[in-house]
């Protein structure tokens, strides 16, 4: 359950940012890579619990996943990564070698988590 | 409605940085570094064990991090061993990080080791998100965790490029083949490195000192 511990940083490192921005917090836009290990529901558990009681409680936390890009040193590849699953199944995971070569690849996307932005509304804030 | 836009840096910026300081601390003092993660009970403190035993032999000095919930078991296991070895206890946190390892680095003769192992906490899932700044991970999985393990945390070991195999020993009588893990990972995982071991008679912790690249007998990594 690491997601506690990163939703902590991630509502430490927002809070500050929004000081100069008055109005209610509707959604906060996350960007995931595929290859970080988060479940995107205990993301939203966590995030429910921990913003209680800041500017944040009462947002929705959006989840979007970034899909994985490589670079191959040898053959010169950059790309989506091949994937081990069929192309439409929903548990199809992406697979760290060459899809030209086989070589094995440098992940250029697919590990970031980073706030992509916060939607406020203009309406004031009716409650503390 | 207005949107807020951010410059994106990444959520767990601080953790990588201090990631990459570990790294490069060690790397200064010619360290050869390992992280071992896995299930509790997989294994990770035996190969620890015998790796320190056969790396003394080779006349290296070993130190070690031992990262538990709670206690020092684990910490005593190593000392007796004749390593040198830090302690640290995560208490409700599941998993190790580059700031805690950070720490603990303060309080290891880092001029008068090597090696340094890292054990991490027992778990398989949460480690896997926090780099601590070794030069390679691995992680030890028990046949009788079932021969499903690769099968049902593909993503983490897609990611992973060392897996010891261990306790293949018990295969038989845990009704577990082990060559479906090993043909498992390689399916999620082409690049990565397979040992077979049981650890507790040192079977395979050789090949698997070899594959870490600790084989050396001299400090040149």
């Amino acid at each position: 359950m690491h997601e506690y511990s990163v939703v902590d940083a991630l509502i430490s490192a927002v809070l500050p940012r929004l000081t100069e921005h008055p109005g209610r917090v509707k959604t906060l836009v996350l960007k995931k890579g595929e290859l970080r290990i988060l479940s995107d529901r205990a993301l939203g558990n966590a995030f429910e619990i921990l913003s209680h009681g800041t500017r944040l409680a009462g947002a929705q936390l959006v989840v979007e996943v970034v899909p994985t890009v490589v670079a191959c040193p040898a053959c010169g590849y950059r790309g989506a990564a091949g994937r081990l699953g069929e192309a439409d199944d929903h548990f199809s995971i992406p697979v760290l070698a060459c899809p030209e070569c086989t070589a094995p690849v440098d992940v250029v996307a697919g590990r970031e988590l980073y706030v992509d932005h916060v939607t406020l509304s203009d309406e004031p804030l009716t409650d503390a | 409605m207005h949107d807020v836009r951010f410059a994106g840096e990444d959520i767990l910026a601080r953790q990588l940085e201090l990631a990459e300081a570990n790294y490069q601390r060690l790397h200064e003092k010619r360290i050869r570094s390992i992280s071992v993660m896995g299930a509790i009970g997989s294994g990770k403190t035996t190969l620890i064990e015998q790796a320190i035993d056969r790396l003394r032999r080779q006349g290296l000095r070993v130190g070690t991090i031992a990262a538990d919930s709670a206690g020092d078991d684990d910490h005593r296991r190593f000392l007796e061993r004749g390593a040198v070895s830090v302690n640290v206890n995560t208490q409700d946190d599941c998993h190790l990080d580059a700031h805690t390892v950070h720490h603990a680095l303060d309080h290891l003769p880092l001029e008068a080791m090597d090696v340094l192992f890292v054990e991490n906490v027992g778990n398989l899932i949460c480690p896997a998100d926090f780099p601590l700044g070794t030069d390679v991970e691995i992680v030890v999985i028990s046949v009788t965790e079932g021969d499903d393990m690769v099968r049902k945390h593909p993503k983490i070991f897609a990611q992973t490029d060392f897996v010891a195999v261990n306790k293949v020993d018990l295969a038989a009588a845990v009704g577990v083949n082990p060559q479906r893990i090993v043909d498992d990972y390689a399916r999620v995982n082409p690049h990565g490195k397979v040992i077979l071991t049981s650890l507790r008679s040192g079977e395979g912790i050789d090949a698997l000192l070899d594959l870490l690249g600790l084989r050396c007998t001299s400090t040149q990594w």
